[in-house]
C-alpha cells in the first residue's frame, strides 16, 4: 500500500512536470533522430556523397581517361568538378572543403611502362579519417592495378604479333571476390545500415541518462525534509527507492518505445535508414527492462551518494560519459587498444551494448541476450543494495 | 513519556558533539519547549526523538519504549512536523494528505475520515483543490501541520512550525497546537521565538551547544534570579541634575532611557517611583519581579538567544 501511494505520487509529480516530461521525451527523441540522421553516412561509405574529391589530368592519353573512368565508378566517393589550378584545388583539400586531390601528371600514361614512371599524386585534407584516406587509397590502388595490368596486357600484345587477348578478362577479377554481411533481414543477408549498427549503442547511451532527472528529484526532496518526514512515517529504505523505482522504469521503457518508434517511422521520412526492430521481440523486451532497471538503479544510488542538484547532474553526465567511451558506445570495442577492451568487460554499458547488438544486429533471441541482462540485473541489484545502505546510513543535516 | 539520560551524538566529521550528555523527562500530555539559538541542538534531538538519528551513547525510553530499539512501534503512535516545507509544491493539499496517508498506511477505510479531520483542525477546508506551491506562507505551515496529524499522535514533535509566518498565521498555529495539546497529545516544540515558548509551553529546557542548561515550568525558570529586579523604561535619558536627585535611592544603574535596580525591595519600588516622578522623569514602562527568557538565556549562556 504504502508503495502504491510513493508510485502514484511519482506519478503524479511527474505528469505536472512539464520540463521533466519534455527533457525525458523529447529530448531523447531529438537525440536519436539527429544521432540516426548525422551517423547515416558515418562508416556507410556505400551510400555515397559524403567523400569528395578534386582530380586534376594533366595526362591526355587513354590510361589517364581509363583511371579517371574507373575512379568515378566508384559510388563511395564524388568527384567535384573544378577548373581551378591544382595549387588552388590544394588549398581547398587543405582547408577540407574536399577530401581529397588526385593530381594525374603530364605524360603519366606513356610513362607507366617505362623504366622510370611517373607517380601520380593523392593528397588527403587534414580532417580525413585514418579509415577514410586508406579506403580512398585503396580504391585508386585498385584503379591504377587495372590499368597498368590492362596497360602492360595491350604492351605485351603490341610487341607480340597476333597473341590472342581475348582470354584476358579483367573483369574476371570481380568475380574472384564473393562478400556478404552475416545480418539477415527476413531471412536473407545484407548489409546493415549505419543507423542499424549505431543506434542500439544510442539509444542505451539515452536511457541511462534518465540518472540526471531522478537523481536531481530524488536530491529535492532530500533538501525540502520530505525524505526525513517519511522516514519519520517508518517508511523504509526499500519501500522510498521501490517508489521510485518503478514510476522512473515505466519511464525509461515508455523512452525506449519512443526512440525506436522515432527510429522506425520518423527517420525514413527525413531520408534516413529505417530502423529494423531485430528477430525476437521478447529479447528487444528482455534488454530494455535490464538495461531500464540497471539505469534506474544506478541513479537511485547517485542520487544517494550526492549532497546537491548540481553535483549529481555533473556527476551522472561525467559518468555517463565515461561509461560510454569505456563502453562502446562511441568507439567500436574492437577497435579499442587491449586494455581499454579489458577495462570495457567492467563498464555496463558494454553489456548492455553486446545484448542490443544481440537483438539489432545478430538476430538473437532471448536466450542469446540472456547473459548481457542477467549481469545487468545483478549490477542493478548492486546498486540498489549500496542505496539501501546509504538511506539507513544518511544523517540528517 | 520521554524519558532521557546521558544522550549524546555527533555528526560525522563535527568538531564538537550536537548533543552532550542530555538528560531530560517530558511528562505525558505535556506541551515541552525546546528553547535555544540556531545550532543549539534543537533540530538533532528531535531528529533522535523521532527516530531519524541515533543517538551514540545514552538511554532514551518513549512511552516506556526503548530507542531505538523499538524505533518503528514510536513512529506509529508519534509525528514529526519538520521545520521545511516537507510536502510536494505541484500536489494540492488534498492530494499531498492522500499521500502521507498512504505513507502512513492508514486503512482506506478510515482516510477520509482522517483527512476531513486534519483539514479541519488546521483551517484548510477551504484550499484542499490548491496547489501546495500556490499557499501562503501561513497556509503551507498548516498544511506541514496538517500531515503530521495525519496518524492521530499520541506524541507530537513540532520543529520550529512557525519560522517566517506572518503574526495572525502564526497565532493561529500556536492555538491550534493548543488545541491539539489539550486533546492530550504531548507535544514537544522547537523555537527560537521566546515569546511563543512564553506563550504556549507549560514545561521549558533551555538548550546550548547540545547541554540542556536549565528545565522547569514557565514561572519557576523566570522566578530565579529575576524576582526582585526592577527595570524601568524613561521617556527621556534623565539630566545631570536629574541624576543627582535620584542620588538618594538603592544602587541603580541608568543607561540612556533605562534606569534598573538588580535587587529592589517591595518598600524601595514606591520610593523610586515617587522619586522618579519628583525629579520630573516621565515612565513609559516598568518591569518588577518576573524577568523573560531572553534575560535567562543571557544569564545562562552570556549569549543572544537569536544568534
Amino acid at each position: 500500500m504504502r508503495v502504491i501511494a510513493l508510485v502514484r505520487k511519482e506519478s503524479t509529480l511527474l505528469l505536472r512536470d512539464w520540463h521533466a516530461l519534455f527533457l525525458l521525451f523529447v529530448m531523447p527523441a531529438v537525440f536519436i533522430l539527429v544521432m540516426s540522421l548525422v551517423l547515416q553516412n558515418a562508416y556507410a561509405l556505400h551510400q555515397g556523397a559524403s567523400v569528395r574529391y578534386y582530380l586534376v589530368n594533366e595526362d591526355s592519353g587513354p590510361v589517364s581517361a581509363a583511371l579517371v573512368e574507373r575512379l568515378a565508378g566508384a559510388a563511395e566517393f564524388t568527384r567535384v568538378s573544378s577548373d581551378a589550378p591544382a595549387s588552388a584545388l590544394e588549398e581547398q583539400v587543405r582547408s577540407d572543403h574536399a577530401q581529397f586531390l588526385v593530381h594525374v601528371p603530364r605524360g603519366f600514361g606513356q610513362a607507366m611502362a617505362g623504366a622510370h614512371p611517373l607517380a601520380l599524386q593523392m593528397l588527403a585534407g587534414p580532417g580525413v579519417e585514418p579509415s577514410v584516406y586508406k579506403l580512398f587509397e585503396a580504391e585508386l590502388h585498385g584503379a591504377l592495378a587495372r590499368v597498368y595490368l590492362q596497360n602492360s596486357i595491350a604492351g605485351i600484345a603490341a610487341r607480340i604479333p597476333g597473341m590472342d587477348t581475348s582470354g584476358f578478362d579483367l573483369d574476371a577479377v570481380d568475380k574472384l571476390l564473393h562478400s556478404e554481411s552475416l545480418y539477415k533481414v527476413a531471412g536473407r543477408n545484407q548489409v546493415p545500415s549505419s543507423v542499424q549498427q549505431n543506434v542500439p549503442a544510442w539509444l542505451l547511451f539515452a536511457m541511462f541518462f534518465i540518472a540526471i532527472p531522478l537523481s536531481t528529484t530524488w536530491v529535492q526532496e532530500r533538501q525540502q525534509g520530505t525524505y526525513a518526514r517519511l522516514r519519520s512515517m517508518g517508511l523504509s529504505a526499500g519501500s522510498l527507492l521501490a517508489g521510485k523505482l518503478l514510476p522512473y522504469i515505466g519511464v525509461n521503457l515508455l523512452q525506449v518505445v519512443l526512440m525506436l518508434a522515432v527510429g522506425v517511422f520518423v527517420v525514413p521520412l527525413l531520408g534516413g535508414d529505417r530502423l529494423t526492430l531485430g528477430g525476437s521481440l521478447s529479447a528487444l523486451c528482455l534488454m530494455a527492462l535490464a538495461v531500464s532497471f540497471a539505469s534506474v538503479s544506478y541513479a537511485l544510488l547517485i542520487a544517494n551518494l550526492v549532497s546537491t542538484s548540481e553535483q549529481a547532474t555533473i556527476f551522472t553526465g561525467a559518468a555517463n560519459l565515461l561509461m560510454a567511451a569505456v563502453g562502446g558506445i562511441m568507439v567500436p570495442r574492437f577497435l579499442m587498444p587491449p586494455l581499454m577492451q579489458t577495462l570495457s568487460d567492467y563498464s555496463p554499458m558494454s553489456w548492455g551494448l553486446d545484448g542490443m547488438l544481440d537483438v539489432f544486429l545478430r538476430q538473437g533471441d532471448a536466450a542469446m541476450a540472456a547473459p548481457e541482462a542477467l549481469r545487468l540485473f545483478l549490477f542493478g541489484l548492486a546498486c540498489l543494495a549500496a542505496a539501501a545502505l546509504r538511506i539507513r546510513l544518511w544523517k540528517r543535516k | 513519556m520521554i524519558q532521557i539520560e546521558g544522550l549524546s551524538f555527533r555528526y560525522p566529521a563535527a568538531e564538537r558533539a550536537a548533543i552532550n550528555e542530555l538528560s531530560l523527562q517530558v511528562r505525558p500530555g505535556s506541551l515541552f519547549g525546546l528553547l535555544g539559538p540556531n545550532g543549539s541542538g534543537k533540530t538533532t534531538l528531535i531528529s533522535i526523538l523521532s527516530g531519524l538519528l541515533t543517538p551514540a551513547a545514552g538511554v532514551l525510553r518513549i512511552d516506556g519504549r526503548p530507542m531505538p530499539a523499538e524505533t518503528r512501534t514510536v513512529q506509529r503512535f508519534s509525528a514529526l512536523v519538520p521545520q521545511e516545507h516537507a510536502f510536494y509544491p505541484r500536489l494540492t493539499v488534498i492530494e499531498n494528505l492522500r499521500f502521507f496517508s498512504g505513507a502512513l498506511a492508514i486503512p482506506t477505510a478510515e482516510t477520509e475520515a482522517r483527512l476531513t479531520e486534519a483539514l479541519s483542525i488546521t483551517g484548510l477546508d477551504g484550499f484542499i483543490a490548491v496547489r501546495a506551491e500556490h499557499l501562503s506562507g501561513g497556509l503551507k505551515r498548516r498544511l506541514n501541520l496538517a500531515i503530521g496529524l495525519l496518524n492521530r499522535p499520541r506524541l507530537l514533535f513540532l520543529d520550529e512550525p512557525t519560522v517566517g509566518m506572518d503574526p495572525q498565521s502564526r497565532r493561529f498555529i500556536l492555538e491550534t497546537i493548543k488545541r491539539i495539546n489539550a486533546g492530550g497529545t504531548t507535544v514537544v516544540y522547537t523555537s527560537h521565538y521566546m515569546e511563543e515558548v512564553e506563550m504556549l509551553c507549560d514545561e521549558i529546557g533551555v538548550l546550548d551547544e547540545g547541554r540542556l542548561l536549565a528545565r522547569g515550568t514557565l514561572t519557576q525558570l523566570l522566578g530565579e534570579g529575576g524576582s526582585h529586579r526592577l527595570g524601568v523604561s524613561l521617556n527621556a535619558a534623565p539630566t545631570a541634575e536629574q541624576r543627582r536627585a535620584l542620588g538618594a535611592l538603592p544602587a541603580h544603574e541608568i543607561n540612556g532611557t533605562e534606569f534598573s535596580i538588580e535587587d529592589c525591595s517591595e518598600a524601595d519600588l514606591r520610593r523610586v517611583v515617587d522619586a522618579l516622578g519628583a525629579a520630573g522623569l516621565g515612565v513609559s514602562r516598568v518591569k518588577y519581579g518576573y524577568g523573560n527568557l531572553e534575560e535567562l538565556f543571557m544569564r545562562l549562556t552570556g549569549r543572544q538567544l537569536r544568534d
